[in-house]
């Protein structure tokens, strides 16, 4: 596949060594466009790192031995880096199923119905909801569990099949992506949204 | 706080930090983060995740300055941190355990037309930049919204001149046509 | 055809009714008359409107200011447009389906580029092509070469694998890499093992047990 290539004096007017009168007019454009979208995103971005940079300089480094507890406390997203998500979430809910059910019966699934497993890590949390293009972006239908209080909060939703974006809601007021999710799309709004694809759960 | 050390060059500030003056590098901080913040948030699409990663980064540099060679050539060796961040955390995604937590400020809350006109544009230059590879991004980036040099994009990147000047125009013609698709 | 074309009026007000009335409360009121004129605007030109929808009542959950949540869904509506253009262009005859013009737009919104997309749509001559495109916006979102990608999901369609399976197909490649081959090697070898494609995961009984659906919103 190959494309045609731009009119090269676009690069030589962007490089300064052609002046714009000597372009043809929709080069004048393109030369404009490019201009316009610099300027764009040349605005300066507000609010100052100084006092939280100052901040971390002035406490004293933490030691080797610090720094190796610290290291072993973080759960390392990057161990999920040779796991793929599907088997994550199977792992998840195994141990899940170690755990006694509530004794209800299994919701009855449409032909056209899988289901969406979500787990994210919030150690601390009060509340942590998804909320996405599933519910209508309504914060509050869809909760995730904590049973144990590990941090660890999940849950396992019945959807009908399709693509949808979401995010989690902690505590009611913060935004997080689900860095679980291995689709990510921009949002529009500055942010991320994580992508889920709802796959039938009868075939 | 000193004001007059904001007209210091840098490798003065570099040479009182070295020194023993730690409160200097706050000169430092204040002389380039808007540039970087900015850099980090085109390279990364979050103001967010871009404002972690350049105070991770300046107090990395602060940790690491004796190894500055030249310290008149400070602002590269920053940009350079900070672009090998970006390309850390672009490699390593979707895994990355980064929250986000505030809603993005705006230049005009008001409600009127210029408003709406400016921020669908930038939008859509957004849209258009996360389009590219991050290589190309980074190449737009430097040149035509840092204003860097070639020379100066050689010392952040560790890339040779020529291929960076190709790297800039493979960047603007896919700028162009990420922008002709979302008209 | 008179019935169906008065039925057809009557249901217009109504649904642009129900439009605002989804917005309202949720959406900055600023925003929501330009927002229900865009929501008109594409239902006039025979483009999807849920997207906008979804888009502006995202913006109004998360505390967006009203301009940038009219920008955001102006855009969405240029995107509709473009992946109507480039259905229409790939071979699909007008009226196209809203959900195929969803799916294109999803697909260009993921980073795929345009020919990339023709050419997957072209393969698939008749609808759904959701899974094919999102297993080919997989591969490209791991670093693989997008037209080697859509080499890969068109053998696999020619070789009978058929929709959300060619998510599969993708996530084999992916596990390939993470195995230690490099990316032609691992689209090479997934392609080799055609049309066997490693099963699809299956949730566990007990998550099957769990799942629930979302609770009804609460009242107004």
């Amino acid at each position: 596949m190959s494309r045609t290539p731009i009119d090269p004096r676009i690069h030589d007017a962007l490089d300064g060594g052609l002046a714009r009168d000597a372009l043809s007019p929709e080069a004048r454009r393109a030369v404009e466009r490019l201009e316009q979208a610099a300027r764009l995103l040349a605005a300066p971005p507000a609010g100052s790192l100084e006092a939280r940079v100052m901040a971390a300089i002035r406490r004293p480094a933490p030691s080797r031995l610090e720094r190796l507890v610290r290291w072993l406390r973080t759960p390392r997203a990057v161990t999920l880096r040779f796991r793929p998500v599907w088997s994550l979430a199977a792992a998840v809910a195994a141990a899940a199923a170690i755990v006694a059910t509530s004794g209800e019966e299994p919701p009855a699934f449409g032909e056209h119905e899988g289901i969406a497993q979500f787990v994210a890590r919030f150690p601390g949390a009060r509340s942590v909801h998804v909320v996405g293009s599933f519910n209508d972006w309504r914060a509050g239908t869809i909760p995730l569990d904590d049973p144990d209080h590990d941090g660890v909060w999940r849950a396992a939703v019945v959807l009908p099949v399709g693509t949808y974006e979401y995010m989690f809601l902690v505590d009611g007021e913060r935004w997080v992506p689900d860095h679980l999710a291995e689709r990510l799309v921009a949002d529009d709004f500055g942010r991320e949204n994580s992508v889920v694809i709802v796959r039938p759960v009868r075939r | 706080m000193d004001v007059k050390g904001d007209h210091l060059p840098d490798a003065e500030v570099v040479a009182r930090v070295l020194a023993g003056d730690t409160d200097a590098f706050a000169f430092v901080v204040r002389r380039y983060e808007a540039g970087l913040l900015r850099f980090a948030t085109r390279m990364l699409g979050s103001r967010d995740v871009a404002a972690d990663a350049v105070a991770e980064s300046f107090v990395r540099a602060y940790r690491h300055l004796a190894s500055c060679r030249d310290p008149a050539r400070l602002r590269t060796w920053l940009y350079r941190i900070v672009a090998n961040r970006c390309k850390s955390y672009l490699a390593r995604r979707p895994f990355a355990d980064v929250p986000l937590d505030e809603a993005p400020p705006i230049a005009d809350a008001t409600d009127n037309e210029a408003a709406v006109e400016r921020a669908e544009q930038l939008a859509a230059v957004e849209r258009a930049l996360a389009r590219l590879s991050p290589e190309k991004r980074e190449a737009f980036v430097l040149k035509h919204v840092e204003g860097l040099s070639y020379e100066e994009m050689a010392a952040v990147t560790g890339e040779r001149i020529p291929a960076l000047k190709m790297r800039v125009h493979r960047a603007r013609e896919a700028l162009l046509r990420a922008l002709e698709q979302l008209e | 055809m008179r019935l169906a074309a008065l039925l057809l009026l009557a249901a217009a007000p109504l649904a642009a009714q129900s439009v605002r009335s989804r917005l309202e409360g949720r959406v900055p009121a600023a925003a929501v008359p330009a927002v229900d004129s865009l929501v008109r605007t594409a239902a006039g030109e025979g483009l999807p409107t849920e997207p906008l929808v979804q888009k502006a009542l995202e913006g109004g959950a998360k505390g967006v200011p009203a301009p940038r949540i009219v920008a955001a869904v102006q855009l969405n509506l240029s995107e509709l447009r473009a992946a109507r253009e480039l259905l229409v262009r790939a071979g699909d005859v007008p009226p196209v389906t809203a959900g195929e013009v969803t799916t294109v737009a999803w697909a260009l919104r993921r980073g795929l580029p345009e020919p990339v997309v023709e050419r997957v749509v072209a393969a698939l001559p008749r609808p759904p092509r959701a899974a094919a495109l999102h297993a080919v916006a997989d591969l490209v979102a791991h670093r693989f070469d997008p037209d080697s990608s859509a080499d890969l999901i068109i053998a696999a369609i020619r070789q009978g694998v058929r929709e959300e399976r060619l998510l599969d197909v993708s996530t084999a490649a992916v596990h390939e890499v993470q195995r230690g081959r490099t990316r032609p090697e691992a689209l090479a070898a997934v392609r080799r093992r055609l049309p066997d494609v490693p099963p699809a995961p299956k949730p566990a009984r007990g998550t099957v047990a769990r799942a629930r659906r979302p609770a009804p919103p609460p009242p107004p």
